[in-house]
């Protein structure tokens, strides 16, 4: 009886062995299969998807933390084929508030290639309209209606410009690619970037945190004063009008330290409408005139060969030269402003009174090697190595060259025939103003990055001039300032500076009738605070730099001691006895 | 004598011998039951806490999103043009130079720009979870058996 109720249990355990073992073997053989690797493949379609995830664009700030470029969300409004219902229902309502006609949907929706599940309908839509039709497909959910299945908004970012089109020459622009043009943007385009990280995001949640963060970009303050920049602009827009001038640009720099306060050119655009570009510019040099467009400035170049010449000992303040009203340089004659003779004078008043005949002598005294030698230390024909895209490099012809003769060398000496940015000239003048060391304009103060602030140090340029050679012309010049130009004085401040009127060069030789006038001065003289410099482009009402952009010169320099907070020389230097 | 014979025949009946090795059977099955269990209630956890940290990665995008919005909506309001517009309309002007007063502070040092932190997005370190919620059974006993055995 034993013997058989241990047979029957062997039997039953030999079947339920065989049926664990057939399960088994079944369960090896469907894993192996072709179907179950067809399968597998399809699943891992589904366990994730390649997506790229970009940064948050860097924002840019002014030196005092006023937001100058921001971010701000638009949405991508696709529908997904598969899920799509109704496609007249959808094309109804998405032509009500994408601005988008029915018909024009329809043909997106409707003529998609077969292969596509999912199709964008319009990106870069405001919040506003995405947030109506977030509301509408609300009520339609409510009310258990599908017409609009598989209408979808991802959201994005866009660039934003707060200010409009303040600043606008200097910050750039983005355009939809996420590309910087021009100014600050382009150049520091890669670090506003970042990086975008491509990679596989699983839909597992064990997987979680293989997903990465991406930082943003780095985030940029400027040496730019908002306010300061906002007034220029409206001088700058103001003089445009008064003086009748085609265009103009102005800057506002720190002469000790190379910090950009302000920088305006004309015409400026609406950052935010950035289409707009080709409308409003001809051409990438015009879009910031103080460093895209060099011309011949003139007798502001006059502060140069002054420097050099009593740098090398040429000349002294004192020296004296009788001026018969012309001079004859390489054969060629060259006469003054006025074409009349200014008698004996010395060196100040030859800067005073703007003597083109005195300073082509002083140059010819000096030598084209020293001349030149100097004019390259200064930083003529070459880049000031400012942080903004798109700097021109003017041009200084130097002996040697097939399209310099000798007459260069006296008209050089007062600005003919030599080209430069403003930021350059105003660059060479940082070396008056600065006890002889020229510094690199800049607009970057600071960098944030992984909440760590990296402050931009100045850029010692250069000293293409002694200590006591800048102090000696610094006086000069504001000895002959004062007695020169009037308008171009701020009550209250000993200011020191220098007209330039320049014919215009043409093809046919220089146009009589129009002129470039510029001004470059600084203050206050016995410690320089702000340096400004001034061009207005061919006025209509007066020739003259002393009658244009003097008076300019003084309006700049009025709102930006106010904005810097610099007392009058007297309040200054009453405390800074004590 | 007969009482230890006794004992002895007790200890050896079949039917004792199968229930022990029926015991050690069922022991084994419990064991390996308790263990599916906690390795199910592990894994259901490590799920739950993926699906938490994924909706808190949205919830973090979404509230930059609308961090970055909000601080552009504030610079557009208080943008220059609008603050002068709004500062003359309640009746302010533009200073004058011979207007204002430059009163000397002693040991007072302009101050400078300031630093922006605020602007700065805090890292977000990758390695805030600990391995618990994201370590299998398995690859926790096979570290805990790498480590000497020790106690994690």
């Amino acid at each position: 009886m034993r013997q058989q109720y241990a047979i029957r249990s062997l039997v039953v355990m030999a079947g339920l062995m065989f049926v664990g073992v057939a399960i088994i073997v079944q369960i090896l053989r469907i894993q192996n299969s072709e179907q179950a690797k067809i399968f597998l493949a399809n699943g891992d379609i589904y366990a994730g998807e390649f997506r790229t995830f970009y940064p948050e664009r860097g924002e840019i700030y002014d030196r005092n933390g006023h937001l100058l470029a921001g971010n701000r969300t638009v949405y991508e409004v696709g529908v997904s084929l598969t899920e799509m219902k109704d496609v007249d229902a959808m094309a109804y309502v998405l032509s009500v508030y994408l601005n988008m006609t029915q018909e024009e949907i329809k043909e997106k929706l409707l003529n998609a290639p077969e292969t596509w599940t999912y199709i964008v309908v319009k990106d870069y839509v405001d919040a506003g309209a995405v947030s109506a039709l977030q509301q509408v497909l609300k009520q339609l959910d409510e009310a258990g209606d599908n017409r609009l299945n598989g209408l979808g908004f991802k959201p994005h970012f866009t660039r934003s410009y707060p200010e409009k089109n303040l600043a606008s020459n200097v910050l750039g622009f983005v355009t939809r690619d996420g590309r910087g043009y021009f100014g600050v943007e382009e150049k520091y385009n890669d670090l506003l970037a970042g990086n975008p990280v491509q990679m596989w995001v699983p839909r597992d949640p064990n997987k979680a945190l293989d997903i990465p963060k991406v930082p943003n970009g780095t985030t940029l303050v400027l040496t730019l004063h908002r306010d300061l920049q906002a007034k220029v602009e409206g001088i700058l827009d103001e003089a445009l009008v008064e003086y009748g001038a085609k265009n103009g640009a102005i800057i506002v720099m720190d002469p000790k330290s190379g910090e950009i306060l302000a920088m305006a050119s004309t015409p400026r655009m609406d950052l935010n409408n950035y289409t707009d570009y080709f409308q409003i510019f001809d051409n990438g040099s015009a879009y910031n005139r103080s460093i895209g467009m060099a011309y011949e400035a003139g007798s502001v170049v006059k502060i140069l060969t002054m420097a050099a010449a009593l740098d090398a000992g040429v000349v002294t303040p004192e020296t004296t030269y009788i001026d018969t009203g012309s001079i004859t340089v390489g054969g060629i004659t060259i006469q003054n402003w006025n074409r009349q003779p200014w008698g004996q004078r010395n060196m100040t008043e030859c800067l005073q009174h703007s003597l083109n005949v005195c300073l082509a002598w002083v140059a010819t005294q000096m030598g084209s090697p020293t001349f030149y030698s100097y004019m390259d230390r200064f930083g003529l024909g070459h880049r000031t190595g400012v942080d903004l895209a798109d700097e021109a490099m003017g041009r200084l012809k130097v002996p040697g060259d097939s399209d310099w003769y000798p007459v260069d060398l006296g008209t050089n000496a007062f600005g003919q025939g030599v080209t430069v940015t403003p930021l350059q000239m105003m660059m060479a003048a940082t070396a008056i103003a600065n006890d002889g060391q020229m510094v690199t304009p800049h607009v970057l103060y600071a960098m944030i990055r992984d909440g760590h602030q990296y402050n931009v140090p100045s850029q010692y340029a250069g000293s293409p001039i002694k200590p006591e050679t800048a102090r000696t012309l610094n006086e000069m010049l504001a000895v002959s300032l004062q007695n020169e130009s009037a308008s171009a004085l701020l009550p209250g401040y000993r200011v020191a500076g220098k007209t330039g009127t320049a014919q215009i060069p043409t093809p046919q030789g220089y146009d009589p009738n129009h002129t470039n006038v510029s001004f470059v001065g600084w203050g206050p003289v016995d410690d320089p605070q702000f340096m400004i410099y001034v061009w207005l482009q061919e006025p209509t009402t007066s020739i003259w730099s002393s009658e244009t952009a003097a008076p300019v010169f003084s309006r700049v320099a009025e709102q930006t001691v106010i904005a810097l907070n610099i007392p009058p020389d007297l309040v200054r230097l009453q405390y800074g006895s004590r | 004598m007969q009482a230890t014979q006794i004992i002895h025949a007790y200890r050896q009946a079949p039917w004792r011998v199968q229930r022990q090795y029926v015991g050690a059977f069922l022991l084994t099955v419990v064991v390996l039951a308790l263990v599916a269990a906690l390795y199910l209630d592990v894994t259901s956890r490590t799920a739950l806490a993926g699906r938490e940290i994924q909706e808190l990665r949205a919830e973090i995008a979404a509230l930059q999103r609308s961090n970055a919005d909000l601080e552009t909506e504030l610079a557009n309001i208080t943008s220059s043009a609008v603050m002068q517009r709004r500062a003359l309309e309640l009746g302010y002007r533009p200073v004058q130079p011979g207007e204002l007063d430059y009163v000397f502070v002693p040991g007072y040092v302009a101050p400078e720009p300031p630093i922006l932190l605020a602007a700065a997005d805090s890292p977000l370190h990758q390695q805030t979870l600990p391995e618990e919620y994201s370590q299998s059974l398995l690859e926790w006993l096979d570290e805990w058996l790498h480590s000497g055995g020790g106690l994690p």
